[in-house]
């Protein structure tokens, strides 16, 4: 087992680095007051490739392996989970599930936009009825002529203010399908943004759908197969956010750690004291841990291997360790932890979300306690 | 052992709940959306005389004792947390700090207007170098005559920008540190040279103000020296104790309501064709929290006995804040989980809740420092010394 | 002026739950809590009280005294009263009391209040939360043999006379009378204040804060001895159906129309529409 990067892995770390610091980290703090998406840095974004950061050059993406792009998620989210999340919607959600399910006509239409940043993509999947339990979905798919019908309301859809190309998903007469929606299209309305606890940048919008022709050219697969499109996109998005939970969390440590070396309470810096320096101690032995789990993770999305149940060990995981960790430095750095002029209190904010979005840490359990019992044929639900 | 409370504590715990529904509950987002302190609250519990719920009826307080504070803190904390801080720092600290160690006259000039709220109080400590090192505060107050001079700069410091009247620490022998060099002084707002600075921006409890305070050549008369000279700081000492229970107190009440929440989003939601209180993970989760909420329960209220009946509680009480603090972080996380994205946005208060919830590991003593606390009595009785 | 207020309590709604199919009500939380109705009652008096006090008419003293509206498990709604700012508050006790409906009551509540002294003004609440039942207030006045005024939203009372604002239809009326008046209130028409803190814990701390009145004393008073009877007989209960869910129509909103027409002429007896009316 050979767990070192390439020597073009390593360099495409530093260059998202170098990137990251130069033209996400200053304006990280302002994106999260504001509440406004991040479209300066996704625009720099773009000329580096990153909107098509995994996809083939042919359609002008960067070609990236999944290990090197998990390593761009978690650099980035590091500074800025939302810009994190919102590259990560984009690719792993959206460009990934057209690029293994699209037609060749599909792919040249919508894949070199996306690359370019020109169109930016949401998913459109959970309903005010149908969170954990994503397949209870109604928003339905009328045939209608050569097209379809879509009627229904989609909630928490990630990049739904900033998108340009959604991806819903409605039950057709076939089954759960998967529809590529363009932005402007008669009867698709972006209601507001969500107000939420932390990832205050990404732009989580409710989307309404009310008599929207959709033509059969849009439709992503066919009938029926919008279910499995949506569980391998989650469990890309699950491996992507696992990247992004690293990525906040070491950052926390890092964060910590300067300060407690640096703020002094009894005559020495409060790294000296025992307590403290357990906290960071707990802290990196998870983050380290969680690390070979992530690039495990994306190294099977090379593999091309079945994720499902590796894809819930990591989320799981991811977000157990974030919100541990987060909270453990945010104790570290004592009232400045709490004020929002300083970077910790956003942090704690914005890992919190990984144990809700991309799904729920229970629904994590019950695949993985389904896996296990797969082969005592055992049958497990939700 | 009776276990019962007392009638007029079953009644005191009804009016304040009624109270915290019908004139705190419509207001608690907003205040925290405006980041505003809610004067008008606080109006309202001083005309019934909550804001002195603890003192003796001849200072015009309640005369509800300590357990009678901290069922008034439960019943706040459970409905809006920046009130519950608002109201602990000019009754538990502000407040308290006179009651214990005032002159008869300074309980008569600044307790009784206290304790009836028509003034306000805060209790200032705080410095950027002194935080869990409260001993290493750098204010300074010289004598000059019948006066003393404090000069000097305050931070962190919860209701200091607008209270009326603030009991301040400062080094009044530098060559002495904690024992011996350290001063309270009672000082009115609008003495010259008593400033505010600059107001923190918070991640919760927004509808409390933490701001920075500015001493510059402040004249505080010698008749507003708190207790001796030199021992300014084994009283504060004393005060934090009696403030670290009543925060317990109120996280109780913040653990309980998180509790209550999830209870009926359980009955409620409904996903995979059952309501989630039918999975066995969500009812893991709430028997885990009621049975915290009970622990700490029975450890807030039998300290709250051993203050209103003369005992030694200083332990226990930072057992309460430590504990308390963390039962209700852990309680309001699950109850953010149980009510996945809806607990996530700010339409809903549970993410207010989580956010206010954070504070009270760290103010009025770290959890760090309430350990060592712990610790140190317990080695003390060993005969070991602990040092922090 | 001597103001008495009658004062009743009823169960949480809050720690009940109705289980309709299974016919039953669940009482999760026994606790108890003063009538609405009557707690405005309370509040409509000490406003009077204060008014008095606050100088209108400085020579009259105004005394609010509370008796409970028939018999209670404990004295907790009277100790409310007291902490509220009520000047006195008796409990009745005694046997052959607990039966006693609002017709037996106004007749112990008229004879307590002439063991009080006399009053000048009798008010309770219009309605009760838990039955519904308005008898309370005209049964006494008609023991009292007083005026009644039903369902005030405003009272206001001085130099022996009262001017009430009353509901009346869709609208309200003013009625001003001379002392002595029973006046019933309507539950939410007042913002009832809370008890003064060092108040109430002082009531509640002091045990005999409420009198203790035996009934059997007040009744040897009455001439009939069968005065305690109740005229109402609980025989059982029942639950309202269930609201029939509707019936949704569909098609366009002509087809949509003829089968409504339809609908309705059937449930009204009438024949159905021959073809060649529609």
């Amino acid at each position: 087992m050979d767990f070192t990067l390439s020597e073009e892995q390593q360099m495409f770390r530093a260059m998202f680095r170098d990137f990251s610091a130069k033209e996400v980290a200053p304006g990280a703090e302002e994106i999260d007051h504001e509440e406004k998406p991040p479209l300066d840095v996704l625009r720099k974004a773009a000329n580096q490739g990153f909107l098509g950061a995994t996809l083939p050059e042919d359609y002008f993406g960067a070609e990236l392996d999944f290990v090197s792009y998990a390593m761009l998620i978690e650099t980035l989210a590091g500074d800025c989970m939302s810009t994190a999340v919102t590259l990560a919607t984009h690719v792993s959600l959206v460009a990934m599930s057209i690029l293994g399910h699209g037609t060749d006509t599909q792919k040249e239409e919508w894949l070199p936009p996306m690359a370019a940043g020109e169109m930016i993509g949401c998913f459109a999947l959970t309903e005010p009825d149908a969170g954990s339990d994503a397949m209870a979905l109604q928003t339905h798919a009328a045939p209608d002529g050569d097209g379809y019908v879509l009627d229904g309301v989609k909630t928490w859809v990630a990049n739904g203010g900033i998108a340009g190309l959604f991806l819903v998903f409605a039950a057709a007469p076939g089954g759960i399908t998967a529809f590529v929606v363009e932005k402007d299209v008669p009867g698709l309305t972006v209601g507001y943004r969500e107000p939420t606890l932390g990832l205050r940048g990404v732009a989580i919008n409710t989307l309404y759908l009310e008599d929207c022709h959709v033509p059969a050219a849009n439709r992503l697969g066919e009938e029926g197969e919008g279910w499995d499109i949506a569980q391998r996109a989650l469990d890309r998005m699950a491996i992507t956010l696992g990247a992004a939970g690293l990525g906040v969390a070491q950052a926390a440590v890092d964060v910590a750690a300067q300060f407690a070396s640096e703020r002094v309470q009894f005559g020495v810096p409060i790294a000296k004291k025992q307590a403290i320096q357990n906290h960071l101690a707990d802290s990196l032995i998870e983050v380290e841990a969680l690390r070979y789990l992530v690039y495990h993770g994306a190294w099977l999305v090379d593999q091309e291997s079945d994720l499902t149940f590796d894809a819930a060990v990591v989320k799981a995981f991811a977000a157990r360790v974030a919100r541990s960790v987060t909270n453990r430095m945010l104790q570290v750095m004592g009232g400045y932890g709490y004020m929002e002029d300083y970077p910790m209190a956003r942090k704690y904010r914005d890992a919190r979300a990984l144990g809700i979005i991309g799904g729920p840490t229970e629904l994590q359990q019950v695949t993985v306690a389904q896996w296990i019992m797969a082969s005592k044929d055992v049958e497990i639900a939700p | 052992m009776d276990f019962t409370f007392a009638p007029e504590h079953i009644a005191l715990r009804r009016l304040v709940r009624e109270f915290a529904e019908n004139e705190m509950a419509p207001l608690a987002m907003e205040i925290d959306r405006e980041g505003r302190v809610p004067f008008e609250t606080l109006r309202k519990m001083a005309k019934i005389g909550l804001l002195g719920v603890c003192f003796p009826q001849k200072y015009g307080g309640m005369g509800a004792g300590e357990t009678g504070y901290c069922i008034l803190m439960e019943e706040l904390g459970r409905v809006c947390t920046s009130t519950a801080t608002n109201v602990g720092a000019h009754i538990g600290i502000g407040a308290m700090s006179i009651y214990l160690d005032g002159t008869e006259e300074q309980k008569q000039k600044y307790l009784m207007p206290l304790a009836r709220g028509e003034k306000l109080g805060a209790f200032v400590l705080t410095e950027a170098d002194a935080g869990s090192d409260a001993a290493a505060i750098r204010t300074r107050a010289v004598r000059d005559g019948n006066e003393w001079v404090l000069n000097g700069t305050k931070t962190f410091n919860t209701n200091g920008s607008f209270a009326d009247v603030v009991t301040v620490m400062a080094v009044t022998d530098p060559t002495l540190g904690a024992r011996g060099g350290m001063t309270a002084f009672i000082v009115e707002a609008g003495t010259p040279g008593f400033k505010v600075g600059t107001h923190e921006n918070k991640m919760g409890i927004r509808g409390s103000s933490t701001a920075e305070l500015i001493f510059e050549d402040v004249r505080v008369p010698h008749e507003n020296v708190l207790g001796k000279v030199g021992e300014g700081f084994i009283s504060f000492m004393k005060t934090l104790d009696m403030g670290r229970l009543t925060l317990g107190a109120a996280c109780l009440g913040g653990a309980q309501a998180a509790l209550e929440t999830s209870v009926h989003w359980a009955k409620t939601r409904k996903q995979f064709g059952v309501a989630l209180a039918h999975k066995q993970s969500v009812q893991w989760m709430i028997a885990d929290m009621a049975t915290e909420v009970e622990a700490l329960r029975s450890l807030v209220y039998r300290v709250a006995w051993l203050v209103d009946t003369g005992q030694p509680f200083t332990q226990l009480a930072a057992m309460c804040k430590m504990y308390g603090s963390e039962v209700a972080s852990r309680a309001i996380d699950v109850a953010l989980q149980i009510h996945g994205g809806l607990g996530y946005s700010r339409d809903f208060p549970i993410e207010r809740n989580f956010r206010d919830a954070r504070i009270s590991e760290i103010f009025e003593g770290t959890n760090e420092i309430q350990r060592i606390v712990i610790a140190s009595n317990i080695f003390r009785q060993h005969g070991v010394r602990i040092r922090p | 002026m001597r103001i008495v207020v009658i004062l009743g309590q009823v169960l949480d709604p809050s720690g009940i739950v109705i289980k309709r199919r299974a016919g039953r009500i669940f009482v999760n939380r026994e606790e108890y809590v003063l009538q609405p109705a009557d707690r405005c009652a309370l509040e409509a008096a000490l406003r009077i009280k204060n008014a008095a006090l606050a100088g209108l008419r400085p020579s009259q003293g105004v005394e609010v005294v509370a008796l409970p509206r028939g018999p209670l498990p404990d004295d907790d709604v009277l100790r409310q009263a007291l902490a509220t700012g009520a000047d006195r508050a008796v409990y009745l006790t005694g046997e052959g009391f607990d039966g006693a409906d609002d017709a037996a009551m106004a007749r112990v509540l008229a004879v307590a209040v002439e063991r009080l002294g006399g009053a000048d003004l009798v008010i309770t609440g219009a309605t009760t939360f838990d039955t519904g039942q308005g008898q309370l207030g005209p049964r006494l006045a008609e023991t009292l043999g007083w005026p009644q005024i039903v369902g005030a939203w405003q009272v206001e009372a001085a130099d022996g006379r009262v001017r009430v604002v009353r509901q009346e239809g869709s609208g309200y009326v003013v009625v001003n009378a001379d002392l002595p008046v029973v006046i019933t209130v309507l539950p939410g028409a007042l913002k009832p204040r809370y008890p003064d803190g060092a108040r109430l814990i002082n009531v509640y701390r002091a045990e005999d804060a409420v009198e203790k009145w035996d009934v059997s004393d007040l009744v040897s008073d009455l001439v009939d001895e069968a005065a305690l009877q109740p005229l109402l007989e609980k025989r059982g209960q029942d639950f309202p159906p269930e609201r029939e869910r509707g019936v949704r129509l569909s098609g366009t909103p002509e087809e949509m129309a003829q089968a409504l027409a339809d609908t309705l002429r059937q449930r009204l007896g009438r024949r159905p529409a021959t073809a060649r009316e529609r």
